[in-house]
């Protein structure tokens, strides 16, 4: 079984978000998938890097796109799940979580972070 | 970064219309809502978004428009989105926000 890994870390910063979507955007795209699907792990990959600045404690957030025959796996390191109480933008994160599991096929969470998976159909023209 | 606001007030229906062009995310959402509420502070009417020029919105640009939502509650005032994308009409109907919000456009007439 093929596995390419792509690694990319960016500062704990928003203004590094676009740049994570674009390149998200870009290895959906050469993985053949369809603009709805590309959207898809666009938006997923922007509110996982949203949550993940609320909580990281390190300086950068690590990113880990896994491609495989029949799917993309993406790791973000410092998101979280439960988004404590006393957060001003709770209701926010839990919009992004909710938009996250809406859109992805699949969706762990773990000590690290979150792997979000979506699986490529084989569905060539 | 790459969000720019149009602003008119339309003497017509007598409301607020906002173009916002490009995209309402983390880095451009607290400006966005400023720039609104700046507008809205100076002539309290209802506000019209009309999304045809917006490409993309994330969970703080939602959170924007909710607190924007709020604000004209509290006068008793509305505020409709238009024209939205179906990509950007996608996550309203997946956060529910859109039976929040007033949504015009050619699939819900």
């Amino acid at each position: 079984m093929n596995k390419d890994i792509v690694k990319l870390n960016i500062p704990k910063k928003p203004s590094y978000i676009s740049l994570v979507r674009l390149t998200a955007s870009g290895i959906a795209y050469k993985l053949g998938l369809n603009i709805d699907e590309i959207e898809d792990i666009k938006v997923s990959i922007g509110e996982a890097c949203i949550n993940s600045l609320s909580f990281i404690e390190e300086d950068e957030i690590s990113l880990i796109f896994e491609i495989e025959d029949n799917k993309l796996s993406i790791k973000v390191s410092g998101v979280k799940e439960n988004i404590p109480e006393m957060l001003d933008e709770k209701r926010e994160r839990e919009l992004g979580l909710l938009i996250i599991k809406s859109l992805m096929d699949e969706v762990i969470f773990n000590e690290d972070g979150i792997e979000m998976i979506k699986y490529i159909e084989d569905d060539s023209q | 970064m790459s969000l720019s606001v149009e602003t008119i007030f339309s003497e017509k229906e007598n409301k607020w219309i906002f173009f916002p062009k490009g995209e309402i995310d983390i880095y451009t959402s607290s400006k966005f809502k400023e720039e609104v509420l700046k507008h809205y502070n100076s002539k309290k009417k209802d506000i019209e978004i009309d999304g045809k020029e917006l490409s993309y919105i994330d969970s703080t640009g939602l959170g924007a428009l909710i607190s924007i939502l709020k604000r004209l509650k509290e006068d008793n005032l509305k505020i409709y989105i238009s024209n939205l994308k179906p990509n950007i009409r996608k996550i309203f109907d997946i956060t529910e926000l859109d039976k929040l919000f007033i949504i015009r456009g050619e699939d819900s007439e």
